[in-house]
């Protein structure tokens, strides 16, 4: 018997339980990865059901689908031209109107849909009660009331979208704007007759006079004429209403979805002010809102980096205890090194992924689904928007004083991706823990603690300038807060420690072979006698141009694996851990030298967070950048400090 | 009664407008074609059409962005945003 196939697509909007539903669904058979040649995350899962292979593609949360963001473009691409068996639109309950203009979208994207009237249950406690029958026949569509994180529901959604998926039935009803619309449309639709195109005629025409730029180029290539004709009609349209015709057709498409929702909803007790409400009221307070989120992220600061250094600690020592016995089976020679090299490059991921990296993430998570970061976004917005980001990045940013990995993974969180090649650009140069450790454990401790704290408020200074510049050389929109800020909600715990484990394995896959590699390579140098060569090599920079002594050229190259290995490595190749003792490496070196290491290149593991969230090119392009930069500041810094203290 | 344009930061906290137009040309050259499309459709997607009511709960301080209720959800703006949505109020 042949094996029967389905393929089912989640969408919706953002925070209204689509990922809970998709976790019910799939379980542990879940992956997670990059859409083809994009940096949005695809997540897809098999279940079996009734006989059924179903494969689900959770589709991204967005509000429109239009071109406005990537994910929309990915969103509608994948459900007209993949053409999935059935789209199960989840919508929150208690937003009907906002989430049924979305539905109303995918209706005129022809997809065969089934409606997860998902949060019945927050819905009902803020006085909204929904008659789902009435629903069902005013959009032609099943429609099936649903607890998410409870599982309520769930059985009988999936029943229903494999009834609609059996027979790929899409709704019969046309969700019709006003007369004078519909006539346009009718109009481009003749127009449109006979033309081969993934999007449905309809569609299309609406698209055209939104003035949807992708579709316009598309059709450009098939059929200028539409094209011009349907630009003429919305300059028409536009005088005729003095708004763009996007605005009037939205307008319409609004005012549909707000009848059907009034039509279908009866509001049954008062609202009073829930405990959510006045959670939201004190956590945007003006003052109380500060300090409870100074409280927050102290506390979530201190519990990574505490309970994680702990367990860092704990890992590392237990890894290193397997030290002897790989040079007793393999010799203390060039075979033991380079094999005990990669076992130091897996402890080195070891010890940074699982202590602080799945707290991060479950942070992280717990911070989004429950709605509290969007509240800190809110209250940080106006000095994050100082060096160009919005509110959302302030979180990710003031973990990367910890460690800059899981920083730059929490850039995910940003919405578009200018922003979150801004965010995790700016991350990379945040003093991580390790680069702290040199500040101090250098510049503190020989020159004194008001020269480290220098250092520091002098790379404040630096990623606010870079911060700025890279706004404003970055093309596109500038970075303008527009957020939802959803009700608070106890968020699902198998979900977010789902999401956490599925994307931990995603970065493992490409930080440890990176790791490896990179920790090998070292010691193959090592072990071949070239690092005086290297150093030798690097001397127009380090010595010329740093005016440091030749060794640091060495130690800087230790440092890509992890920073503080640059200290470290200065003390077993000087043979000493007092480095005011050390000729050519005074004051002025110490200060260069940590200037350089700050900034000359995020360590391996960060390239790999990079690779991870931006892409390699871009990844490789920020790690240029900032060597260069790194390099060009040192110098300028070494010749500055000289005519000064000379 | 009379009615008056006004952008949505100068109603005070509490007071209740409706969406008139979306002044969406950026200043300073960054008038993109793309840009500015995208940014009023987005508005426009969350639905601030022109027409509906919103009401502005509060702002946040240091001249941040202001909390709005509109469509029955809650949206934050940030300012120079919100300094774009012109509004009128009926006195």
């Amino acid at each position: 018997m042949a094996e029967k196939r389905l393929r089912i697509a989640l969408a919706g909007n953002a925070n209204v339980g689509k990922s809970v539903i998709f976790n019910y669904l799939t379980g542990l058979h879940q992956h997670i990865g990059n859409w083809p040649g994009k940096t949005v995350e695809k997540a897809e899962g098999t279940l079996h059901f009734k006989g059924y292979t179903i494969d689900i593609i959770d589709l991204p949360g967005i509000y429109s689908l239009s071109t406005y963001s990537i994910e929309e473009q990915i969103s509608r691409r994948y459900i007209a031209v993949e053409k999935p068996d059935v789209v199960i639109n989840v919508v929150d309950a208690s937003v009907l109107e906002r989430n049924l203009y979305f539905t109303l979208q995918l209706m005129e994207l022809g997809a065969p849909l089934v409606l997860a009237l998902n949060q019945i249950d927050i819905a009902k406690r803020k006085g909204i009660e929904i008659d789902v029958e009435k629903l069902e026949k005013l959009l032609g569509i099943p429609v099936v009331p649903t607890v998410a994180i409870k599982g309520i529901g769930i059985f009988k959604l999936l029943e229903r979208a494999v009834e609609v998926a059996e027979k790929r039935e899409t709704s019969k009803i046309v969700v019709k704007f006003g007369k004078e619309v519909e006539d346009k449309i009718a109009k481009l639709v003749k127009m449109l007759e006979g033309i081969r195109y993934w999007y449905p005629p309809r569609y299309v025409a609406i698209k055209l006079l939104e003035g949807d730029e992708e579709i316009e180029k598309e059709m450009e290539q098939l059929n200028p004429e539409v094209v011009a004709t349907a630009k003429k009609i919305s300059k028409e349209i536009e005088k005729l209403h003095g708004h763009i015709c996007s605005t009037v057709i939205t307008a319409e498409r609004y005012e549909i979805a707000g009848r059907i929702a009034r039509e279908v909803q009866k509001l049954v007790s008062p609202i009073k002010p829930r405990f959510e409400e006045r959670l939201h009221n004190l956590t945007t307070h003006k003052i109380a809102g500060y300090v409870i989120m100074v409280f927050s992220l102290l506390a979530i600061f201190y519990s990574i980096f505490t309970v994680g250094g702990y367990f860092s600690d704990f890992l590392n020592e237990l890894f290193y205890t397997t030290e002897p016995l790989f040079y007793n089976f393999l010799g203390a020679g060039t075979v033991g090194k380079l094999a005990w090299s990669m076992m130091e490059g897996v402890i080195a991921g070891i010890t940074i992924v699982l202590p602080y990296i799945v707290p991060f993430y479950i942070i992280l998570y717990f911070l989004e689904d429950s709605g509290y970061l969007s509240r800190i976004a809110f209250l940080m917005d106006n000095i994050m928007h100082k060096i160009g980001l919005h509110g959302k990045a302030f979180i990710p940013l003031i973990l990367g004083y910890g460690c800059n990995v899981p920083a730059c993974l929490g850039c995910r969180i940003m919405e578009t991706e200018r922003e979150r090649l801004l965010a995790v650009f700016v991350t990379t140069l945040v003093p991580c823990a390790a680069r702290t450790v040199i500040i101090l454990g250098l510049v503190g401790k020989y020159l004194g603690i008001e020269y480290a704290l220098a250092l520091y408020i002098f790379d404040l200074a630096i990623i606010f300038i870079l911060g700025r510049l890279a706004f404003k050389v970055l093309p596109g929109e500038p970075t303008a807060l527009i957020m939802e800020m959803h009700d608070y909600r106890w968020p699902h715990l198998k979900t977010v420690l789902k999401q956490t484990w599925f994307r931990l394995l995603e970065f493992i896959k490409i930080a440890f072979p990176l790791i490896i590699l990179g920790s090998f390579a070292i010691k193959l140098i090592e072990v071949s006698g070239l690092l005086e060569l290297v150093a030798s090599a690097l001397s127009p920079i380090t010595v010329t141009w740093l005016g440091l002594p030749l060794i640091t050229g060495i130690t800087l190259i230790f440092g890509v694996l992890r920073k503080e290995l640059t200290l470290i490595m200065l003390a077993t190749l000087l043979g000493t851990t007092n480095f005011a003792e050390v000729p050519g490496f005074g004051p002025i070196q110490m200060v260069v030298f940590t200037i350089v290491t700050m900034f000359y290149i995020p360590c391996i593991s960060t390239i790999a967070a990079l690779i991870k969230e931006i892409g390699w090119k871009k990844a490789i392009l920020i790690t240029i950048f900032e060597v260069i930069f790194a390099i060009t500041i040192g110098g300028i810094a070494y010749r500055i400090l000289i005519l000064t203290f000379k | 009664m009379s009615k008056r344009k006004i952008p949505l930061t100068a109603l005070k906290a509490g007071e209740t407008a409706t969406v008139v137009s979306i002044d969406a040309v950026f200043g300073r050259g960054r008038g993109r074609r793309w840009g500015r499309w995208g940014f009023e459709k987005r508005l426009m997607d969350m639905g601030l059409t022109p027409g509906t009511k919103v009401t502005v709960v509060k702002s946040a301080p240091f001249h941040g962005p202001i909390e709005i209720l509109v469509r029955g959800s809650r949206l934050a703006l940030g300012r120079g945003v919100a300094e774009r949505i012109l509004v009128e109020v009926e006195e």
